[in-house]
This record gives structure tokens, C-alpha cells and sequence, in this order.
């Protein structure tokens, strides 16, 4: 397991992705040939949702000879023309279909943490692409809080390898949880983040570059990053990864389809209670179509996951699908994420080069001199104008006195932390009463932290504060928020405490499998990218029944 | 002038915490921003719309352009929302960003944002609750209506309603602290999105595909950007170099 990789060239197994692309174009090649089912043509499987989860799953079957079509609800994009160099413009980019928020502390969706299109939320995602620690999961018997996972770390380390190369992940040598090395080469530390690397080392705390998911050197025909700074909008170059890029064209060239603009309302069961397909709205059709398959993946991820669920309420299935033990939807995580910004005398310009630079997991493991259960990381972020306008008036700044902060914004820098927050069965999504365009409840997410959640989050927020203060900032202003979500369906031993089993199989349903991050019992203070695919590489494997040639 | 290098121009290091009056500021030389003011007068980031990819300079560029009558709000609401835009983003003279026709647009297109709080409207009620709030605590005060009122009296309505001050009743039972956050996050959105804003902070603009060079240290300027205003007196530095 502590195997070393060789950096560089390394090609990933069985992912002919990166030499599929184009040089020149950002299209994702073959879209026009792509081969096309019928409705009632009954493939191998039919995913919900081209995202992390639903593109590396249709990926390892396609490869496998499965008959793969992946239902999604955005749009087939194509970056040359649909995404811009601009926070504004990128709007289209999100799951922006209204969705209601509640209980104690709501979390913002939208642009904050949802996705939608092919490659789904990681062609916004920052690319910070950690692994989980060993210790996520099995937090209950270590400390005592959240809960235990039905695998254990050793279970999925060859997928976070696996995925590692296929993305490639770039940073330097890694000394928490599970220590190992990337394959590629760290990428140049920007000004700004080589102030809070600084402030960092004067105050003891461990940082390193990385770990991201940005080509830094020879890979295919994925280009280099330009250090634009716009990963959040979508990278128009294609050095960042997103499924759009790293596995999709494998699974286009080997059959799977990807059928875009397509909502899925209901998975349908057949009278032995089987599942038999997916019932979806297509954009510009009035009726509602079925596909038909012989096993249905759902990977829309922690809210539209429960809300599919809940919307497909069947005899025998009253309160929702695979709901008859009121799980679906439950234990929904999202990460603290709190971020500050130091000011100082020199122009840092933070937005110049890739958000994602450096990070510390120093904090990750539970201390119990710090008073509270686990941990958080820290990682430095650079928000753009617009969201440097809000963290500004965050801190209560209107008028001339906001003026003046954004004025200043080239003298910031700004590093941000991930709290894990303990899972709680009242955080939950259910079904609101308003209804989206094709008349289906929408979700609603209510969230409330916990006394636990709160210490860990105002330490943290603490530590933030010193780092900057370390390294010699003027002026400190600071933004509560969150970010990420997992959970909502999650792994477990027994239907009375989860919704899907150890692989990812939903306890009610025999053919109906879970394979998004809504199926994580705990979220550590890892970014859940890279978990979300490594655990549908694992899911991949046992549908397929085969290890993967090495 | 307060000492750049310093911060004393930053509200949080002055000993009453509100900023100078803008008056301090440079005058823009190139290019334009919002009111002429900035830190960066010899920076304007259309100069380097030539290296921009064809969709973000379609995107950009239509900012410019001037900006529709407005379409969602009424002509009774429209010099409400001018004054309550203007106020909440200082913009005080010309030229101005048209955020008010910028949030218009989108609300008239029912662009939406990806989530409703439980205890709020949508956001297009909330606006109109909230501009109806202002007119009325102006109407309070002795004025006809919030556009018409005093600056000091727009501030002092604006600052109650930031500092969550506000009765509910006054925005027709609008929890106050979230309706602020509604009608901060879409003025925001819209002014820092205007290349005037990005001329005024010194912001680089998009990139694609020229990019950055690879990580410059701190200080280095690359040459399609300009250094900011410093606070030396010029005319002590001319002296200098003359003698």
C-alpha cells in the first residue's frame, strides 16, 4: 500500500481518456458518434447523473462490455463556446433550480456546492482532491462520534491511486493519514499563498502543495494549466479535471451513452420489485419517457439523490423509495468552511494562478486537548471579485466602507478551513411543496450544527486568524460559510440505520445501486471529490465482477 | 492621504472605523470606473479584451453596452431601486455602474440562484417588499418617498437595514437580516461583474488563454498590468528627480 509512484508520465490503466481529447478543441470527442439506445432498448445500466460518481462508474462498465446510458439532467458542454473567463457569466454552470433551505443553519446551494452538466459539480470544483484518512472510517469506535463505515480505508486504497493517475493529481509528498505521493510534480506556489505558507511555518504547522487535480507536465492531450485563476468558473483549458475530461471520452469510446438535458422523475419498479428503469423528462418533450435497464445506478449526488428516492413512491413504497425505514435523505454533511483574509503591505494579486495551492491536514485528527471531536484542514482559496465582495460584506461592510475593501482587494490573501461536521439524522431532505418546471417537488435541506460542530468551527476559525496574523497581515476580515455536501443515503450494516449496503446496493431494491457521495457515512475534513469516484471504481469492480487488469 | 502601504484607508485600522471620504483617491487616467475614482488610474482592463477567448468577450462587452429600461420593476419602484442601489454601493455621481438595470434584467428573466430560505419569498417578492420598505420608512421621516429623501437620511435607513435594525413590519414581515443578504448578493454580483468595478480594484480580468506566467514573486508586475497609486506626494517627487 505505501507503494511509491514514479512521477511524470505515468500512465493510468484502462483509461484511454487523455489521449482521446482533442489538442485543439475542448469538445469532448465523440459526442456526434456517440452510440444512441432506445427507450426500450433494456440496457445493462442506466446511471442517474454524469458527475464524479455516475462518469467513473459508466466508464469502468462501458470498458467492461456493459451497455451503459447516463441520464443527465444539464447540458452536453462544449467549453470553447458555453464557458467564459468570468464569475458572472459562469452562472449556468450551477444547479440553479430552486431548492428550499431551513432548520437552525441553512445551507446556500446554488453556486456554493452544486452542480449540473456533464462532468457535473467537479468542472467547478476548486480541485483539491485529498483522500479521506484511515480514521474516517471508523470514527465511532476511535472517538466515539459520527459512525462507522461498512469498509475499511485498505478497501478503497487502490481507487484513490487508480483515480489519482487517471486525474492527474499534482502536489507534493504527503505525510497525513495514509502518507504517499503523487504522480504529479507539485505546480509554482503563487504570491499570495506563499504568504500563508509563511505565516504557517512560524506558528509549526505543516503545509504542502496540493494536492490538486491540475496537469502539471506530460499527460496525452490534457494541456498545462495557464494559472488563470478561474477554476471555479469552469476551466476552459482543460489542465483541471472534471469526468467532462478525464473519463468520459474513455467511456464514450467504448459505447456508454450520455444522454444530456434529460431529468430523471422516478425509478420504476416492476411488479416482482425490481427496478426496470428510469422515467425522465427530456428537454423540449412534453411526455415523460422510460428508459429501460437491467440495473439502475443513481449518482445525483446528496440532495437530488433522496429527492429522485422520495419522488418515486410505489406500492409497497409509500413514504418514498427504499424509504419504509425512514433513512432516505438522512445524515446530510456539509464542511464548515470558513475563510480569512490577511491584508498586507505589498500587491499579492490572489487572483492570478489556480485557487487551490497549498494545504495543511495537521488539524485533521481528533486532539483532545482541543475540546471537541475531530478535526479540520486548511487550505488557501482566492475568491474572485464577486466573492470577494461578499466575504466583505460579510463582515457587516456596505456603501463607501465596502468601496474601500474591494479597492484594496489586490493587498489580500485569504486561506479557508474545513470543519468536519458530525453526520445527524435531523439534517436531513425531504420534499417541499414548491415544484420545478416539470411539476415535481422539490427538495428541501434543513441543517443544524451541533455543539461539537460549533467548538470545532470556532477553533478553527481561531487558527485561520493566527496564521495570517503570523505572517504579518495589517487587517483581518473573515467569512462564515460552508462547502461540499455528502451523505443523505448512506452505507450502513443494516436497513434500520442506512439505505444501501457495503456495495453501495440499496437494502429495499436488489438492482437499484447508490453511487455518488450520499452513500459516505462521514466526511472527514477531506474535499469529497476524489472519495466520490474512488468508491465508484470499487463499485465498478464488484458489478463487473473482476479486479481491473493491472 | 492616508499611507497605502499602511492600510489607513481600510475602516478597521481608523479610530472611527468608517472609511475617508473617496475625495482621497486618485482620478481615473484610463479607461473608465465607477465615479472616475480608483487605485489604479493608469489600468483599464479592456485594453486586453484582444487576448480574450470570443465567448468571454461576447460576455463581457455586453456590459458595456447601454443598459435596457427596466422591465420587472414598476415606475413607481424604479427611482426606489435606483436610490436603495446607489446607496448600497456608494455610487454617488456619474458615471455609474447600471446595477440596477443589471438586476432588473435578471429578474425580469427569473434567473434564480439555486435555493429559497424556508422563512423567505422568492427573491423577486423579497425585492419588491424590501423597496416598499424603504419608501416607507423615507415617508416616515417627512419625505415623499425613499428616492427623494436626503443622502443622510437614504444612509441612515440603509445602515439600519444592514446592521439588521429593522422591524419586520417595516419590510412587510421580511425577516431583515436575510432580506439585506438577498439584495446584497444580487448588487454585488452585478457591480463586481462590470469591467468599470475590475478598472477600480485593479482586478486582471479574464485570462484564457494568455494566462499568467508561472508564479510570479511578490511585486512582479507583468506588462498588461499597472502598479497601483501610492500615497507619495508627486510633487515632493518631482522636486526629487529635478534635483
Amino acid at each position: 500500500m505505501k507503494r511509491r509512484l514514479l512521477r511524470g508520465s505515468l500512465a493510468p490503466p484502462e483509461n484511454d481518456s487523455r489521449s482521446l481529447l482533442d489538442a485543439q478543441r475542448r469538445d469532448l470527442p465523440g459526442e456526434a458518434t456517440m452510440r444512441r439506445y432506445r427507450d426500450d432498448d433494456e440496457v445493462d445500466v442506466c446511471v442517474v447523473g454524469a458527475g464524479a460518481g455516475g462518469s467513473v462508474l459508466a466508464q469502468r462498465l462501458a470498458r467492461r462490455g456493459w451497455s451503459v446510458v447516463v441520464l443527465e439532467a444539464g447540458p452536453f458542454w462544449h467549453p470553447d463556446r458555453d464557458w467564459v473567463s468570468d464569475e458572472a457569466g459562469s452562472h449556468h454552470l450551477y444547479w440553479t433550480e430552486r431548492r428550499v433551505i431551513g432548520g437552525t443553519d441553512p445551507v446556500e446551494l446554488g453556486k456554493n456546492n452544486s452542480g449540473r452538466g456533464v462532468g457535473g459539480s467537479m468542472v467547478h470544483f476548486a480541485g483539491y482532491v485529498p483522500r479521506f484518512h484511515p480514521s474516517d472510517f471508523c470514527t465511532r469506535t476511535l472517538d466515539g462520534v459520527g459512525a462507522d463505515w461498512p469498509l475499511r480505508y485498505p478497501e478503497l486504497a487502490a481507487h484513490y491511486e487508480r483515480v489519482e493517475l487517471e486525474l492527474p493529481v499534482a502536489g507534493q509528498h504527503w505525510p497525513w493519514g495514509d502518507p504517499h505521493d503523487y504522480p504529479h510534480a507539485p505546480h509554482p506556489v503563487s504570491q499570495a499563498a506563499q504568504v500563508v505558507w509563511r505565516g504557517a511555518e512560524r506558528l509549526g504547522i505543516r503545509m504542502r502543495v496540493g494536492p490538486v487535480a491540475i496537469v502539471n507536465g506530460t499527460f496525452g492531450n490534457r494541456p498545462h494549466c495557464i494559472y488563470r485563476g478561474f477554476c471555479l468558473q469552469g476551466c476552459k483549458v482543460g489542465a483541471k479535471a472534471s469526468p467532462l475530461v478525464t473519463h468520459l471520452p474513455d467511456a464514450l469510446a467504448h459505447g456508454a451513452e450520455i444522454r444530456a438535458d434529460c431529468m430523471a422523475s422516478r425509478v420504476v419498479l416492476d411488479s416482482s420489485g425490481r427496478a426496470s428503469g428510469v422515467s425522465y423528462f427530456a428537454r423540449g418533450e412534453l411526455a415523460e419517457r422510460r428508459q429501460r435497464a437491467r440495473l439502475v445506478a443513481l449518482a445525483c449526488y446528496s440532495i437530488e439523490t433522496p429527492r429522485l428516492l422520495l419522488n418515486s413512491a410505489a406500492p409497497g413504497f409509500p413514504g418514498g423509495l427504499c424509504n419504509n425505514e425512514d433513512q432516505v435523505g438522512r445524515y446530510v454533511m456539509v464542511q464548515g468552511a470558513t475563510q480569512s483574509a490577511g491584508r498586507f503591505p505589498d500587491e499579492l494579486r490572489m487572483y492570478k494562478g489556480p485557487p487551490p495551492e497549498v494545504s495543511s491536514e495537521d488539524f485533521y485528527e481528533t486532539d483532545p486537548g482541543r475540546g471537541f471531536a475531530r478535526g479540520f484542514s486548511i487550505q488557501t482559496v482566492s475568491p474572485l471579485p464577486i466573492g470577494w465582495a461578499e466575504h466583505v460584506a460579510a463582515e457587516g461592510h456596505w456603501g463607501r466602507g465596502l468601496r474601500e475593501y474591494m479597492r484594496d482587494y489586490n493587498h489580500w490573501t485569504t486561506v479557508g478551513v474545513l470543519n468536519e461536521f458530525l453526520p445527524q439524522a435531523e439534517n436531513r431532505v425531504t420534499l417541499a411543496d414548491d415544484r420545478d418546471a416539470h411539476g415535481l417537488p422539490v427538495a428541501r435541506f434543513d441543517h443544524g450544527l451541533g455543539e461539537n460542530d460549533r467548538a470545532n468551527q470556532e477553533y478553527s476559525g481561531r487558527i485561520a486568524r493566527h496564521i495570517l496574523e503570523a505572517a504579518g497581515a495589517q487587517d483581518v476580515l473573515t467569512i462564515r460559510r460552508y462547502a461540499h455536501l455528502i451523505g443523505g443515503a448512506r452505507m450502513g450494516t443494516a436497513p434500520d440505520h442506512s439505505v444501501v449496503d457495503r456495495w453501495q446496493r440499496t437494502w429495499a431494491v436488489e438492482n437499484l445501486y447508490i453511487a455518488d457521495g450520499s452513500v459516505c457515512p462521514t466526511q472527514g475534513s477531506a474535499n469529497p471529490a476524489l472519495t466520490i469516484m474512488a468508491l465508484a471504481s470499487r463499485l465498478a469492480e464488484h458489478l463487473a465482477g473482476r479486479p481491473p487488469a493491472a | 492621504m492616508p499611507e497605502i502601504r499602511l492600510g489607513e484607508h481600510l475602516p478597521n485600522l481608523r479610530a472611527d472605523h468608517r472609511p475617508p471620504h473617496p475625495s482621497w483617491l486618485p482620478r481615473q487616467r484610463r479607461g473608465t470606473t465607477a465615479q472616475m475614482i480608483g487605485r489604479y488610474p493608469d489600468y483599464d482592463v479592456m485594453e486586453n479584451a484582444s487576448s480574450w477567448d470570443r465567448a468571454t468577450r461576447e460576455v463581457v462587452e455586453a456590459r458595456l453596452r447601454p443598459p435596457s429600461r427596466m422591465r420587472f420593476f414598476g415606475p413607481s419602484e424604479e427611482p426606489t431601486m435606483r436610490a436603495l442601489c446607489d446607496t448600497l454601493l456608494a455610487q454617488d455621481r456619474d458615471p455609474k455602474v447600471p446595477v440596477s438595470e443589471m438586476v432588473d434584467s435578471d429578474l425580469a428573466e427569473g434567473k434564480e440562484d439555486g435555493f429559497r430560505y424556508a422563512d423567505m419569498p422568492p427573491d423577486e417578492t423579497t425585492w419588491r417588499l424590501v423597496l416598499a420598505g424603504m419608501d416607507g420608512l423615507a415617508r416616515r421621516a417627512d419625505w415623499p418617498d425613499f428616492a427623494a429623501a436626503s443622502e443622510p437620511l437614504r444612509e441612515e435607513v440603509v445602515g439600519r437595514f444592514a446592521a439588521a435594525e429593522l422591524a419586520a413590519e417595516t419590510l412587510g414581515g421580511l425577516n431583515p437580516e436575510r432580506a439585506f443578504l438577498v439584495c446584497m448578493r444580487w448588487v454585488l454580483s452585478a457591480f463586481y461583474s462590470h469591467p468599470w468595478a475590475w478598472n477600480e480594484i485593479g482586478f486582471g480580468g479574464p485570462a484564457y488563454p494568455r494566462g499568467y506566467m508561472r508564479m510570479s514573486g511578490v511585486g512582479l508586475l507583468e506588462p498588461h498590468e499597472r502598479p497601483g497609486a501610492t500615497s507619495e506626494d508627486p510633487v515632493g517627487l518631482a522636486r526629487e528627480w529635478d534635483e
